[in-house]
């Protein structure tokens, strides 16, 4: 239910996290989604990809990893320094 | 293509958790313990406050901070018991209040002229288990109505609480509502559980209520 808000967050730390030049060349968000932590991992992956196909991203990537416990962090960002711009 | 990748070990919750932490330090500066409602809608959040305000407000200095989807209809019922000042929080579409939200409410409240502060969440039992919002301690309410396996389906919010307040028990008569059961199963989720029996209704259980209230108010160092 509130998987939006969190997505939004961790789009907010991508954002913080990479400069404005960098933004469009994200092309994966490596996240840990634990068992316990009360998210639904379809529904984040849906508000993710929704989000990350807008500006400033360009069509990024969620890559959710399940694990035990309720765990909910950002592991990794990959860019793609050479991405062409369209 | 040459991909770099930045290892982050981000916890995604972080930001919201040090503003709780924010919220917390000025509430334990101020000396003020403050309780955070939550319960499935309808159980019964704002009928107790309503209840607390009226019968406590001659003796504690009680502010409230109210979070709905939509409307301030609880805001206004609350403060037709209270002259003190009511926050609502329209949180619209969101199904929990955030740090923030609350941050920001305690703007308007005199935190120096108030012994207890409520928080009262959006009607929902799962997304504000995931929201700390700097309280001492979680209350879940749950109605008779509701089936005695509610901590059992909602076990997260109910391990978190420290108080739980069983609604409704004038309904107990005429609902088939296993009183015992419905503990059992809270207890099996969480032992440390401190249960309420109310009925905001005919005023049953409310004594106890109010007088763990004035305890609190006290003691505010350690809810």
């Amino acid at each position: 239910m509130h998987e939006m808000s969190v997505a939004m967050e961790v789009c907010r730390l991508a954002e913080e996290r990479l400069s404005p030049a960098e933004l469009p060349q994200l092309i994966t968000v490596g996240l840990d989604v634990g068992d316990d932590s009360g998210l639904e991992p379809d529904n984040l992956l849906f508000c993710l990809e929704a989000l990350l196909a807008a500006p400033p991203f360009r069509n990024a990537r969620p890559d959710l990893t399940r694990c035990p416990g309720d765990v909910l962090r950002v592991t990794y960002l990959e860019l793609d320094d050479d991405r062409p711009d369209d | 293509m040459t991909v770099r990748t930045i290892e982050l070990r981000e916890p995604v919750m972080a930001r919201n958790n040090e503003i709780a932490e924010t919220v917390r330090a000025r509430l334990a500066a101020a000396g003020v313990p403050a309780l955070n409602f939550v319960s499935s809608p309808g159980s019964g959040k704002t009928l107790l406050l309503e209840r607390t305000l009226a019968a406590l407000g001659d003796e504690l200095r009680m502010a409230v901070v109210t979070g709905d989807v939509q409307t301030q209809n609880d805001a206004d019922r609350l403060a037709r018991h209270t002259t003190r000042l009511v926050q609502a929080v329209v949180t619209g579409g969101a199904c929990h209040l955030d740090a923030k939200q609350v941050d920001t409410a305690l703007e308007a409240i005199d935190l120096a002229a108030t012994d207890l502060l409520f928080v009262e969440n959006v009607g929902n039992l799962v997304c504000p288990a995931s929201w700390d919002l700097g309280e001492d301690a979680k209350v879940v309410l749950f109605s008779v109505t509701e089936g005695e396996d509610k901590p059992l389906k909602y076990p997260k919010v109910f391990r978190q609480a420290r108080y739980a307040v069983l609604t409704k028990t004038d309904l107990l008569p005429y609902v088939p509502f296993n009183v015992e059961q419905a503990l059992g199963f809270a207890r099996e989720v969480n032992p440390d559980l401190q249960f309420f029996r109310t009925s905001a209704l005919t005023g049953e259980g409310l004594d106890e209520w109010f007088n763990f209230l004035r305890q609190l108010a006290r003691r505010p160092a350690s809810v």
